[in-house]
């Protein structure tokens, strides 16, 4: 199955690809002249996408297994992020939020 | 900055270990670290690489995530129109999203823009973090095959994301967003090549957008601010 990760004209495809939006995102005020204005609608809209492009990847990650809903008491990676986002939420420090999120998920996987 | 330099490093660490452990070899790895340089993009995508994804999908998935930081780099553009081209597309591949906050947070207000004092503290803090990020990713390339999978690794950079989502969720149309987003995302995970991941975030923006101009017609209700959100939300208003 991943066979495709060894295939380099692939690979490489993919990276060029994520290359270019990289610079394109963190360039393209940078790059566009000074006169040139989005429209109000896009740039209403751009506010929200970076919160629920992320939210896309975290919560399937930590809320799914095996493509199939994982909401449980059994879940320890729940319990790792619900915590973990008490401690952000007090202490706005990202270290903090990893380490106790780890330390919540790796007492859970060794005393449960 | 040491605080910065060491988070970006665990950050960096995981995204590496993360990535061989997805299977990506590690010549591979290295040319995405140096070239793409977008850790949460790397992430997002390996999933879709490893299904061998049409490329497109992949691109649009990089796209989608590194939305965010065509957000930072309006409002950081004034700092750098005055620099021939070469020098703002290096910029540009430096700009990432949690030196830009702390750039922003530090001159994010100030009148004049575009002083020496400015673009050095900018290409200083950039170089740190650059490499800090690149030194932590290769050492988890070449770690990631000692760590068992049971340590759930991959749980550290899902909370790193979360560390950068929960400020952003200071407006309630925000919140809204990222709600449809979240039930979509869950709902739709068994769709082909992640196209759930587009499908939610589009629904998510589009309610979120449409919940704001609602609430715009009444008097500023605003949800209680946090700190570095007000970078990610407001400046760009201002910019």
């Amino acid at each position: 199955m991943t066979v495709a990760l060894h295939n380099w004209p692939y690979m490489l495809g993919a990276i060029a690809g994520m290359t270019v939006t990289t610079l394109m995102t963190r360039g393209s005020f940078f790059m566009l002249p000074e006169s040139v204005k989005l429209p109000e609608r896009m740039e209403h809209a751009l506010r929200f996408a970076p919160a629920c492009a992320l939210t896309a990847i975290l919560v399937p990650g930590v809320f799914t297994k095996n493509q199939h809903l994982f909401f449980s008491w059994h879940n320890n990676q729940m319990w790792a992020l619900l915590v973990g986002s008490v401690v952000f939420a007090k202490t706005r420090n990202m270290l903090a939020m990893m380490g106790v999120g780890m330390a919540v998920f790796t007492a859970l996987r060794l005393w449960t | 900055m040491s605080v910065l330099g060491v988070a970006i490093g665990v950050w960096g660490l995981v995204t590496g270990v993360a990535m061989v452990k997805g299977g990506i070899p590690i010549p591979v790895a290295l040319v995405m670290t140096f070239t793409a340089f977008a850790g949460s993009a790397q992430l997002a995508v390996l999933p879709l690489l490893a299904l061998k994804t049409p490329l497109p999908v992949v691109w649009v998935t990089a796209l989608l995530v590194n939305v965010r930081f065509a957000i930072l780099s309006a409002a950081s553009r004034d700092f750098f129109t005055r620099f021939p081209f070469h020098q703002r597309l290096f910029a540009a591949y430096l700009n990432g999203d949690i030196g830009s906050a702390v750039f922003l947070r530090r001159y994010g207000r100030s009148p004049e823009r575009g002083t020496d004092e400015q673009i050095g503290y900018f290409f200083g803090l950039a170089t740190v973090n650059w490499l800090s990020w690149q030194a932590s990713s290769v050492a988890g390339f070449f770690l990631g095959g000692l760590a068992p999978t049971r340590w759930g690794l991959e749980l550290a950079a899902l909370l790193a994301l979360g560390a950068v989502l929960i400020p952003m969720l200071n407006r309630f149309p925000a919140v809204v967003g990222v709600v449809v987003t979240a039930v979509l995302s869950v709902a739709t995970v068994r769709i082909p090549f992640h196209l759930g991941i587009l499908i939610s975030v589009l629904f998510g923006v589009a309610f979120a957008v449409v919940f704001d101009s609602v609430r715009n017609n009444r008097p500023s209700a605003r949800w209680p601010a946090g700190r570095v959100s007000d970078l990610m939300l407001t400046e760009v208003k201002e910019a």
